[in-house]
């Protein structure tokens, strides 16, 4: 009895080790969620991180797809209610109810937070702590084609900042000469439509009164809102946009402006590159573009002339129900150094939350990105573009009329300041 | 009374049969072989559209946010009766699936009579007109918008074409517009499928009664209006009402050729359904429950009500 119970103890213990040491063998495997399969210099990033990243840490293994954008989220917000989101997946700040929800492991413990951007950390920080890695960022920019602005007769001055009466003057040229003033759709986005508006109040009204409107403080019926958005109905009146507003998508406005017809301005958040620097065979920018970047224009008597919008996008976060956080949160470790966000600058040519140095960065778009920082000296920064303020019944009233009918010369400035106030104004 | 008899003598030997048990009837099959079949069936039945629909009525009394849910009662159905945006769309629905259908079942009726009537090339055009029908919403959102886009679409170019500048205009874009751009295109994608029913329905009306309309001298017009239309309308009323209950729910088409907008002018109730559970920037589906569970209510009382209108009390014998 003795010897059988002795052999069947060696066997148990046999069939532990080798169970032990097929699992050391064996990679923990962590999922990973991915946008831009669209933007191949930002899938390029990622996988690139994500292969470094396997070949650094034999133990872990990562099952990578790369998913649009709206998919993600939609699949997200079902997958975390059942416990089967995967271990780190895409995120953008305007979708605050994840955190809200205590659906995302704060990072705070896996990631050395000191090698994220301070201006980026409030993005994504809750209850004191720091939950999603914000790879992209970008400002909002004017862009323009130099050619045909000096065709129009106009002549941007040395500040690159028309007046609101000298932009005004553009678009009404652009008009009369058959070039449209202002490529723009908003066929497929929330947020192009309001570009031209948001930004103008920004420089009208200051960071803190802008910071009053977007958290419902201020009234749109304020008169110097009132200014700027018949300011703008002006511009719409006088023929701004494409007659194809409505529908054309945001791919397709970049070819607008860049391709065929051709506009005179393109107002865009600095993630423009993604798309502008790709090949011109497959809708990119022609490398011979006469590009430019402008400021958005100086309103009359407005408060902060240098003001600019700087946004965080798209970003990393862990799922708090994740099975295997270690490995999880050793990728994201492994994304946030700065030679990463060098290469991210490289590759993208676009701004990054990870920490980054200048002096370092090699890019074959130097000039574009010598004339970007330009622009971007001395400005004063307001964080977050309208909706990562605006919530619910709010976002889609901006997205229906901001971003639609106002620009679309669908409704009038009054109407569109009290639909906005009704759906947004605090107390209302 | 002939007929009578016969049925009489017939189920005479099984009143007189013993009493053995149930078993021995070989009608009736044992509980097991009944639970055996009829469980699949039951248990799908069960778990993928009795449950949800019952866990929707019942998510409705609650506020759910992330993994905490707290009881509201009937708080979501009264926000519901203030929601501004729920009404435009139940208005919204509303005409797409009282007045869309008109336009379906007449156009699949006309297509079916000119096939019946013999037109040239008959063969290719049943393939043409029902091929629609086998595209993908998708497909036929994108190529709609092609069609209304304003810059170099069809219908624009036509106009200007035409001389008509002055009509072309961003059909999707304009609230005047979008809705019947959108009915326009759902009434494109299903004539197909109301045309070859009512080609069979054509089809089986008796060759007797049409023969001796040509025999009375009747012309074309009166036939197809005091003939072929009457004997249709069963038909015609079926294909209306199940028009009438696919447009309640429409939602593909319209999240991708417009996602509700311009200013609401084209939200349906299934597009804001859409948009409150996975748009609202929450994980709360109490709101959107309420939506769904009252919308499932008004679904199933108009066809009720539709059945009972069209209810046809004299019966067509022939």
């Amino acid at each position: 009895m003795r010897s059988a119970g002795t052999g069947m103890a060696a066997v148990f213990a046999w069939s532990l080790l080798a169970a032990g040491t097929a699992a050391a063998a064996e990679p923990v495997q962590i999922t990973m969620w991915s946008n831009w399969p669209d933007e191949p210099a930002k899938k390029d990033w990622v996988a690139a991180r994500v292969r470094d990243f396997e070949a650094a840490n034999k133990q872990c293994a990562v099952k990578l797809s790369f998913i649009p954008k709206a998919d993600i989220y939609t699949q997200a917000k079902s997958a975390v209610r059942t416990g089967q989101a995967p271990d780190v997946f895409y995120l953008e700040p305007d979708q605050p109810e994840f955190l809200t929800g205590g659906f995302l492991e704060p990072l705070d413990g896996h990631v050395d937070l000191a090698k994220l951007e301070d201006w980026a950390k409030p993005a994504w920080t809750y209850k004191g702590k720091v939950y999603g890695l914000p790879v992209e960022a970008y400002t909002v920019e004017l862009y323009y084609n130099k050619d045909l602005v000096k065709k129009v007769g106009v002549e941007v001055p040395l500040s690159f900042q028309l007046t609101q009466s000298g932009f005004a003057d553009l678009v009404r040229k652009g008009a009369a000469a058959g070039i449209t003033p202002v490529s723009q759709g908003v066929g497929d986005r929330p947020f192009p439509g309001g570009l031209l508006l948001f930004e103008s109040l920004l420089r009208k009204l200051g960071t803190e009164d802008y910071g009053k409107l977007l958290n419902g403080t201020l009234s749109f019926k304020d008169p110097r809102v009132v200014e700027v958005m018949t300011w703008l109905k002006g511009l719409v009146d006088a023929g701004a946009y494409p007659k194809s507003f409505a529908t054309l998508k945001l791919g397709e406005s970049h070819y607008y402006f860049y391709q065929k017809p051709g506009s005179l301005t393109f107002p865009d958040p600095s993630w423009f590159t993604g798309r502008a620097f790709a090949s011109p065979e497959s809708g990119g920018m022609p490398t011979s573009f006469p590009l430019g970047i402008m400021q958005f224009p100086a309103m009359d008597e407005g408060k902060c002339p240098t003001c600019k919008t700087l946004a965080v996008a798209g970003s990393f976060v862990m799922y708090a129900r994740g099975k295997n956080k270690a490995c999880a949160g050793a990728l994201l470790e492994s994304m946030a150094t700065v030679g990463n966000g060098d290469k991210w600058t490289e590759q993208v040519s676009l701004q990054t939350g990870l920490k980054s140095d200048p002096s370092k960065i090699n890019s074959s778009h130097a000039d574009y990105f010598a004339e970007l920082n330009a622009r971007n000296t001395g400005a004063t920064y307001f964080f977050g573009t309208p909706l990562m303020y605006y919530r619910g019944k709010c976002a889609e009233t901006y997205t229906q009329v901001i971003n639609n009918a106002l620009p679309a010369g669908l409704i009038g400035v009054g109407e569109a300041a009290d639909k906005m106030d009704a759906a947004c104004r605090k107390g209302s | 009374m002939a007929g009578s008899t016969a049925l009489e003598t017939e189920a005479a030997p099984l009143e007189r049969a013993p009493a053995i048990g149930r078993v021995s009837d070989p009608r009736r099959a044992s509980w097991l072989v009944l639970v055996v079949f009829l469980a699949p069936a039951l248990v799908i039945y069960l778990g993928l559209t009795a449950y949800p629909a019952f866990r929707t009525i019942f998510d409705s009394l609650f506020t759910i946010e992330g993994s905490e849910r707290s009881y509201v009662g009937l708080a979501n159905y009264r926000d519901l009766l203030g929601d501004e945006t729920f009404w435009i769309a139940v208005r919204n629905t509303f005409v797409w699936a009282f007045v869309a259908p008109i336009l379906d079942v007449a156009t699949g009726l006309l297509l079916a009579l000119a096939l019946y009537a013999g037109i040239p090339f008959s063969r290719f055009f049943r393939v043409a007109w029902f091929t629609p029908v086998l595209l993908s919403y998708v497909v036929v959102a994108i190529l709609w918008m092609w069609i209304y886009n304003y810059d170099w679409g069809v219908v624009n170019e036509g106009l200007r074409a035409a001389g008509l500048d002055a009509l072309t205009r961003s059909w999707l874009g304009d609230p005047n517009t979008a809705l019947a751009a959108l009915i326009v295109t759902h009434a494109w994608k299903w004539a197909g499928f109301n045309m070859v029913v009512c080609l069979a329905a054509i089809h089986a009306l008796p060759s007797e009664v049409l023969e001796a309309a040509e025999l009375d001298n009747c012309g074309w017009g009166a036939k197809l209006r005091y003939v072929i239309v009457p004997m249709l309308r069963p038909t015609l009323l079926n294909l209306y009402v199940l028009a009438f209950i696919g447009k309640m729910k429409v939602f593909d088409l319209v999240w991708i050729m417009t996602g509700g907008g311009p200013l609401w002018a084209t939200e349906t109730v299934s597009t804001y359904v859409y948009k409150r559970a996975f748009n609202w920037n929450t994980f709360d589906l109490g709101y959107p429950s309420a939506i769904a569970t009252v919308w499932f209510g008004v679904v199933c009382a108009a066809v009720i009500v539709l059945n009972r209108v069209f209810k046809s009390r004299d019966r067509l014998e022939y």
